[in-house]
């Protein structure tokens, strides 16, 4: 591994996210999904989407955004979901997002991290959990940053470059 | 030495696939191997012992049931059975379960609970009443339906190919009291749950406007699969004329579809239920053992001294006790175990045909006691729960136990006339 593939790695969340500008996107448990899926709409660059305790303002949970469009199909276009399943882990999903009505009843559980958590950490959480974002938290567990998976990608693009890897034949190195 | 090392294997085994602690198939290979293993049966004895007709029908199903599962099918019919309904909850009840009921008969029961039920809670999500009613009396009647032919459920194909049954004779015998029961049970469902799925008339229009043709995947899959099927079907109802053994007939049409589907072999294959198969290789190896080392003689001579070598006595209370263990247990082990018992009460001298129908019935109608008591039982209330609607062990139990008592005292008075007055 090259040195410059070390310092990648050890980058803090901190110092990658909002290269992209891509801001959170904040929800309350009891919003409704349709709500939510419009304010999803309006500012799609936020591929996941942040459940916060009223209260306290605590994360409590992640929608993907892909998980928003499922329970929205069930329920306008059933035939089109009911068509794709295969097995029970399938029926069982269809029959949870047949009865999503609020971003409490779509959420995963919370997908976070504090900002001085590196680049490593949080791509081994968002290939565990199959997302392409998380947030980023403070000592309260409330959110205080959106890290893109893109974002975490450009670090390392910059490493690769940096690294003098050897282009594609026929292409000329980056610059 | 033998026999009591062959019981505590034999017992221990058993003991572990019901608590489900481990794996069921990896305990039932494990035993079957330790007999292997400490001499009670040697290899050559123990393959010879694994009924290789029962596999290849499995696997043969399987593989039909598979490549249509991917064309919408179950779903198609379920949708079409709703706007049979016209939207009314107490035919719905009534019709889906029919449509279960018919599906099981000729294929999986868990395949078929499972893809009928995305229609179930989507209607029930639509009319707002709870899907519960609606699941628990589909999986009563999978079981009921696929107590029907000898390809509806597990126990009847180690039946089959133990008693030389076939086909016919499985929808001959089987057929006119599973008709009767299910209809018994469905009108004591209907009752049961009345209060539970009442609806308001605007709410059955939603469920009207589901558009069935829309789960259709593939429509030209679709159309190659049901004609093999039928064909692999109606090779079962001519069995016998054209000298072929079920597996055969399951193989052919298995292979036939694969070819004419132009599926990829490799994901068809990777769709059988592998650890199924083994289990069965080793329940087959184990009792194989318990055969070997004479504990089958012993148990049915018991049997025999119980029962007063009465006919009647032995069919009717091996009907009550495969009924009641199938409750309990698994009523793939439960019936393995009863194969060799079954032959030798016929070798003492009593009739086997009523007590290979006793077993039938009994093994099959008995798994709707508990949540337990069958795969669709268990699949069923998994996704039930994960969809927000668990059906608790007590619930269950409460309509199960009336469904198994009015299908087993339907069942006796159906062996009485047919076989023992």
């Amino acid at each position: 591994m090259t040195e410059e593939a070390r310092q990648a790695r050890r980058t803090t969340v901190a110092a990658t996210e909002g290269l992209l500008a891509i801001p959170p996107l904040l929800v309350g448990e009891g919003d409704d999904i349709v709500e939510v899926l419009q304010r999803a709409a309006a500012q799609p660059q936020t591929r996941l989407i942040g459940v916060v305790d009223a209260a306290s303002g605590r994360l409590v949970g992640v929608i993907p955004v892909v998980r928003l469009v499922e329970a929205v199909v069930a329920r306008v276009a059933p035939e089109l979901a009911m068509a794709e399943l295969a097995d029970a882990e399938d029926v069982a999903r269809f029959g949870h997002d047949v009865e999503t009505r609020t971003a409490a009843d779509a959420m995963l559980p919370p997908a976070a991290l504090p900002r001085e958590a590196t680049l490593e950490e949080a791509y081994r959480l968002m290939e565990a959990r199959g997302l392409s974002g998380l947030y980023v938290v403070d000592e309260l567990g409330r959110p205080v940053g959106y890290l893109d998976l893109l974002e975490l990608a450009i670090v390392y693009l910059h490493a690769l470059e940096a690294g003098g890897d050897d282009p594609a034949p026929g292409r000329r190195p980056a610059s | 030495m033998d026999a009591p090392l062959a019981a505590a294997i034999f017992l221990a085994t058993y003991a572990l696939i019901a608590s489900d602690r481990l794996d069921r198939t990896a305990v039932a290979l494990l035993g079957g191997l330790a007999m292997i293993a400490l001499h009670i049966i040697d290899q050559e004895a123990a393959f010879a012992a694994i009924d290789l007709n029962v596999l290849f029908l499995l696997a043969g199903m399987m593989i039909l049931a598979g490549i249509l599962r991917r064309t919408g099918f179950f779903q198609l019919v379920a949708i079409r059975a709703v706007k049979i309904a016209a939207g009314d909850p107490v035919r719905l009840l009534i019709v889906l379960s029919l449509v279960t009921a018919v599906l099981s008969a000729f294929l999986d029961n868990v395949t078929t609970v499972v893809l009928v039920a995305p229609v179930t809670l989507y209607i029930a999500r639509s009319l707002r009443v709870s899907p519960v009613p609606f699941l628990i009396s589909e999986v009563f009647a999978s079981n009921i339906g696929g107590t029907a032919t000898l390809i509806g459920d597990p126990p009847n194909i180690l039946i089959g190919s133990a008693s030389g049954f076939g086909f016919v004779d499985f929808l001959v015998t089987l057929g006119p009291p599973v008709v009767v029961i299910l209809g018994a049970s469905l009108l004591a469902l209907r009752f049961a749950f009345a209060a539970e799925i009442e609806v308001h008339a605007e709410a059955r229009d939603r469920v009207l406007a589901l558009d069935e043709r829309e789960v259709v995947t593939d429509p030209r899959l679709l159309r190659v699969s049901l004609a093999v099927i039928g064909a692999t079907l109606v090779g079962f109802l001519l069995e016998g004329p054209l000298g072929l053994g079920s597996a055969t007939i399951a193989l052919l049409g298995a292979t036939v579809l694969i070819l004419l589907a132009r599926v990829d072999p490799v994901e068809v294959f990777s769709e059988i239920e592998w650890p199924t198969l083994f289990f069965f290789v080793g329940l087959f190896i184990l009792v194989g053992g318990v055969v070997q080392a004479g504990l089958v003689a012993g148990v049915a001579d018991l049997l025999l001294r119980i029962t007063g070598d009465n006919q009647a006595v032995a069919t009717i209370g091996l009907l009550w006790l495969s009924g009641i263990a199938s409750g309990v247990i698994d009523n793939i082990p439960y019936t393995t175990a009863m194969l060799p018992i079954v032959e030798r009460l016929g070798h003492n001298g009593l009739q086997t045909e009523p007590l290979w129908w006793s077993l039938a019935l009994g093994a099959s109608l008995g798994g709707n006691a508990t949540l337990v008591g069958a795969s669709a039982n268990v699949v069923v209330a998994n996704l039930a729960a994960r969809a927000g609607h668990p059906i608790s062990f007590r619930t269950f139990l409460g309509y199960g136990l009336l469904v198994v008592a009015c299908s087993l005292a339907i069942s006796s008075l159906y062996l009485w006339f047919r076989f023992l007055g």
